[in-house]
């Protein structure tokens, strides 16, 4: 075994205690044990590679924890002061960018971690940075509002981070993504200024609407992947819950550490006025013209595809994962319907009516206690799942990486199950081999009442394997040329959004890129702030390393693209 | 090569898991479908306080990794001991882990510490010197052994070896020393006598299950406890034992079959709590006594989301007439340490308590006028943030006691 010893950088003295005199002694450290857990992200393999190689620069010179905007403002400030590179992090997922060759700072906000405010008469929630959906929804629900949805791991993701570069939902066909539930952000910009946006930003004007006097500065900030500030506070829309105060209980009890697998403490309930129809199709044409039909018959508020990734998200074990693939346990072709009777409880008897009547032009089979009763059971954690998703980062058990993310019209789905199928022939499979999305559906989220959707499709490489790790990197680099190519819808957020990606599609445009990085130097004189995240400096751009530039250029020339030219861009 | 019990897992064993922490926080948060509100959503007492990943399960996770792959040792990182220690092992990161990830970060945390000690960097001073007392006399209080018998003094009861039963009650180190907790086993033993079960004690001859040594990682010596109890148990012919000690349960009933090349256990073991539900339902225990009160139970960690004894303590509760009980909002499972266990209330005793006083607050907001529970460390660690924050702590045989007619005030 390889004992190298990894070493950090260390910030030079003065600029430690510039730092530690902003927050204070016990909020600050560069001890090695506290730095290392601040150095693995949680779904980019690259970050696993550096770890691999035992790269020193992917581990933070130290991580201070602000308790306020304020503070955040003055840590900032000093890093632009010296130079100092500066990353923040909520937990690790999407916020954050991996630390570069230079001593770097985390500002971990795990101190931000108070709801402000709950405004029932404006349905709005004004929150810190380190506040997940889960906090808000509990909070929300007791006053019968709710936020309108959570993503993948409600305790993960943060809503000030999601609102950084992400922010799908189970909910999306009715309440669209995060990023469309925004009212204002409060931020510490990458030179340290502070800039509240919408309405908000005249103070006393109140904080009801994401448009403030000027360009729309809320929506350059979204998806801007911690590039753009650190979002300290973040003002969300809520929306009527139907349901209980409290997410009702599995009637089954609670687990302990000796019985903490069995499968009915996973055998949840809907909440009140809620209802979880699953429906299986013979094929996939005929599951995307139900989502099609069901979409735009206006019934429902959310409509997913799930196929082999229930044996994920609903498998209590890693070993029962593995049967379920193997044995192809849940269908193939299928999509869940989530129905509300939100103006009454006969709301959900008509629109399951309406679902009914599509179901039988379509041609799919409603899972029910006469029909597959077993894979209606197994699905049950899908019930409260829905509401804040927990046991779906099952799919995160070994690991999860590169995911694509292709969003487009429903027939999106289609093309990235043909790509991805060409992908692992290409480049072959990786740890657990059931080709989910290749011979069964994507993972489909219906968007904004199913004008589009997004196709995930996802890697589960072996952590331990560096090989299987490149792979997934491989993967992305496939999906993304790939998805160029074919041009396939907007393709921004889930890949060109992290470089190189940006940097290296000139096909996106009209050299749109250029225009990101003179956003970015705007905002960000410096170039420290999540430095090579999303958009390149020109600076970063000329050091990109050699071996990454020329990766992407051969997946392009693979592809049968044009190869680029660095001095041209 | 069958699977390796967990005594003989080296970090090694967890290599798979160590790389493949996802992050997904569920270690350091009550599990998102049972959240009531944001003000009692986190669940690990470490992070809660100190807020940086490295104290949370997924902090050892990662720390476990590096260590395991060379990336530093303890030359470069001094803090790494105080950081493995400065957990109650309450296990609340374990079952989220577990129920999410199939991994096992508590597990991860005591091979950690059993790691420090076999390189000969830890336990903390004050660990040291529970251990070194558990060696000169089994049990980790400086107590010399005539004093684990005190307790009984006044009792007619069993005394093993001299006298014969089948049934053993364990008072546990603690509760017999602790003059503020020795009520507790002779409230126990009267229960059960009362009962009609032919218990006995041991008395003087009890020696420490070892828990503490577990829990601090001293595998050897916790290797050696187990093997003397076991010949000891076997000896005297016991088929059933009884504990007030919730560390001692979990140790008896789940962690020596954990120690490689050991003797099964030939013996059942059962908590308080769960004997005293099954002589209620054989109707041997007949509540007569209304006690008005709102009490609370505190789920002690070794109890219950470690051994997944829930629902027993509140079936007797429950049994007590106009006796009202009211749930935290964090219970079960999902309930917040009392700060306590896991070598902490020795070594930080400041965190201890600021933990402890967490749990009495979130009794006094669900409406409680006592908060009630069946572990000696729970009742140490919870006593004097109960008498600040102006709610009863009671130890549930003193409610059992008082409505059955067996003593005449409650505490």
């Amino acid at each position: 075994m390889c004992a190298k010893k990894v070493k950090p950088f260390r910030l030079p003295r003065h600029i430690y205690n510039a730092l530690e005199a902003v927050v204070g002694k016990r909020w600050i450290s560069e001890k090695r044990a506290v730095v290392e857990t601040y150095s693995k992200l949680s779904i980019e393999a690259a970050s696993f590679l550096r770890k691999h190689q035992k790269d020193h620069t992917a581990i933070p010179a130290c991580v201070v924890l602000p308790a306020n905007t304020e503070e955040v403002r003055k840590v900032v400030k000093i890093c632009n002061r010296y130079k100092v590179p500066f990353i923040p992090f909520t937990n690790g997922q999407v916020f954050c960018s991996t630390t570069v060759p230079k001593p770097t700072v985390v500002i971990h906000l795990s101190r931000m971690n108070r709801i402000l405010q709950i405004d029932t008469e404006n349905m709005c929630a004004t929150v810190e940075a380190y506040v997940d959906y889960t906090q808000l929804q509990a909070e929300a629900m007791k006053r019968g509002l709710w936020n309108g949805g959570c993503p993948l791991a409600t305790s993960l993701c943060k809503l000030s981070s999601q609102f950084a570069f992400a922010g799908l939902w189970q909910t999306d066909l009715k309440y669209g993504q995060l990023n469309r539930n925004i009212v204002s952000v409060k931020m510490v910009l990458p030179d340290g200024e502070i800039l509240e946006t919408g309405s908000r930003c005249l103070p006393g004007a109140g904080d009801f609407w994401e448009y403030g006097p000027g360009p729309d500065l809320t929506g350059l900030q979204r998806s801007a992947a911690g590039t753009s500030g650190i979002v300290t506070e973040i003002t969300l829309k809520l929306h009527p819950w139907a349901g209980e105060k409290s997410l009702p209980e599995v009637p089954h009890g609670r687990p302990s550490l000796q019985d903490v697998h069995d499968p009915r403490y996973d055998a949840a309930v809907p909440p009140k006025n809620h209802r979880l129809y699953w429906i299986e199709f013979d094929d996939f044409e005929s599951e995307i013209k139900a989502m099609r039909e069901i979409s735009h018959s206006g019934i429902a508020i959310g409509l997913n595809a799930t196929g082999v990734y229930s044996a994920y998200y609903c498998s209590q074990t890693q070993e029962l994962t593995e049967k379920r693939c193997k044995e192809r346990f849940f269908p193939a072709w299928n999509c869940y319907v989530i129905i509300a009777g939100i103006t009454s409880p006969k709301q959900i008897d008509y629109e399951e009516k309406v679902l009914k009547e599509i179901i039988k032009k379509v041609g799919g089979r409603f899972l029910s206690e006469d029909y597959k009763r077993d894979v209606l059971y197994a699905l049950s954690p899908w019930n409260l799942d829905w509401v804040r998703h927990v046991c779906g980062y099952r799919m995160n058990r070994r690991m999860y990486a590169n995911a694509w993310l292709p969003v487009g019209p429903f027939e999106v789905a289609i093309q990235t199950q043909r790509f991805w199928k060409d992908a692992l022939e290409t480049i072959g499979e990786c740890h657990i081999t059931d080709r989910g999305g290749a011979e069964d559906t994507p993972f489909i989220y219906a968007l904004h009442r199913g004008r589009f959707c997004f196709a995930e499709v996802d890697n589960y490489p072996d952590p331990t394997n560096p090989d299987e790790i490149k792979k997934a990197v491989a993967f992305s680099i496939y999906g993304i040329t790939r998805l160029v190519k074919e041009k396939v819808g907007n393709t921004l957020m889930a890949f060109i959004a992290v470089e190189p990606m940006t940097t290296m599609f000139p096909e996106v445009g009209p050299k749109a890129y250029l225009l990101f990085r003179k956003i970015r130097k705007v905002f960000d004189p410096n170039g420290v702030c999540s430095p090579q995240r999303q958009v390149y400096t020109d600076e970063e751009w000329k050091q990109m390393p050699q071996d990454i530039f020329d990766i992407v250029n051969k997946m392009r020339v693979f592809q049968g693209m044009k190869p680029i030219k660095k001095e041209e861009i | 090569m069958g699977k390796k019990k967990f005594f003989e897992k080296e970090l090694e064993d967890f290599r798979d898991q160590l790389w493949g922490c996802a992050r997904c926080n569920w270690c350091q948060n009550h599990w998102g479908w049972n959240v009531k509100s944001a003000e009692f959503s986190e669940i690990c007492p470490a992070f809660h306080e100190y807020r940086f990943f490295a104290y949370s399960g997924m902090g050892k996770m990662y720390i476990a990794r590096a260590l395991l792959e060379g990336d530093f040792d303890y030359e470069d990182a001094p803090e790494l001991v105080e950081i493995v220690y400065l957990c109650t092992t309450c296990g609340a990161c374990e079952i989220n882990c577990q129920r999410l990830q199939d991994k096992e970060p508590l597990k991860v945390t005591e091979t950690l510490r059993a790691r420090l000690i076999k390189d000969g960097v830890g336990p903390l001073e004050q660990h040291k010197a529970l251990l070194n007392s558990i060696r000169a006399y089994d049990n980790p209080w400086f107590q010399a052994r005539k004093a684990k018998d005190r307790w009984t003094k006044g009792l007619r009861i069993k005394k093993l070896p001299k006298e014969k039963t089948q049934i053993l009650y364990f008072a546990g180190c603690t509760a017999a020393v602790d003059p503020q907790l020795q009520h507790v086993p002779r409230q126990s033993v009267e229960l059960l006598l009362n009962a009609g079960v032919d218990v006995g004690v041991l008395g003087e001859k009890e020696i420490c299950c070892g828990s503490p040594a577990a829990r601090i990682g001293e595998r050897e010596l916790f290797f050696s406890l187990a093997k003397r109890n076991i010949a000891l148990f076997s000896d005297l012919g016991i088929k059933e034992i009884i504990t007030t000690c919730a560390g001692c349960y979990r140790v008896l009933k789940f962690d020596y079959k954990e120690i490689p090349d050991i003797a099964e256990p030939q013996f059942k073991v059962y908590h308080l709590v769960e004997y005293l539900e099954m002589l209620l339902k054989e109707k041997r225990l007949k509540f007569k006594r209304e006690i008005p009160f709102s009490v609370t139970w505190h789920d002690p960690c070794h109890l219950g989301r470690h051994c997944g004894v829930y629902e027993a303590p509140r079936n007797l509760l429950k049994a007590i007439p106009s006796l009202k009980l009211v749930e935290m909002e964090r219970n079960r499972d999902q309930a917040w340490c009392c700060g306590g266990g896991g070598g902490v209330r020795s070594a930080f005793f400041d965190f201890a308590q600021k933990t402890a006083k967490k749990r009495v607050y979130e009794a006094k907001v669900c409406g409680a006028d006592s908060i009630v529970t069946s572990c000696p460390f729970c009742e140490q660690n919870l006593r004097e943030p109960a008498k600040q924050q102006g709610l009863k702590l009671l130890d549930i045989t003193d409610l059992v006691m008082y409505s059955l007619g067996l003593k005449e005030t409650i505490m």
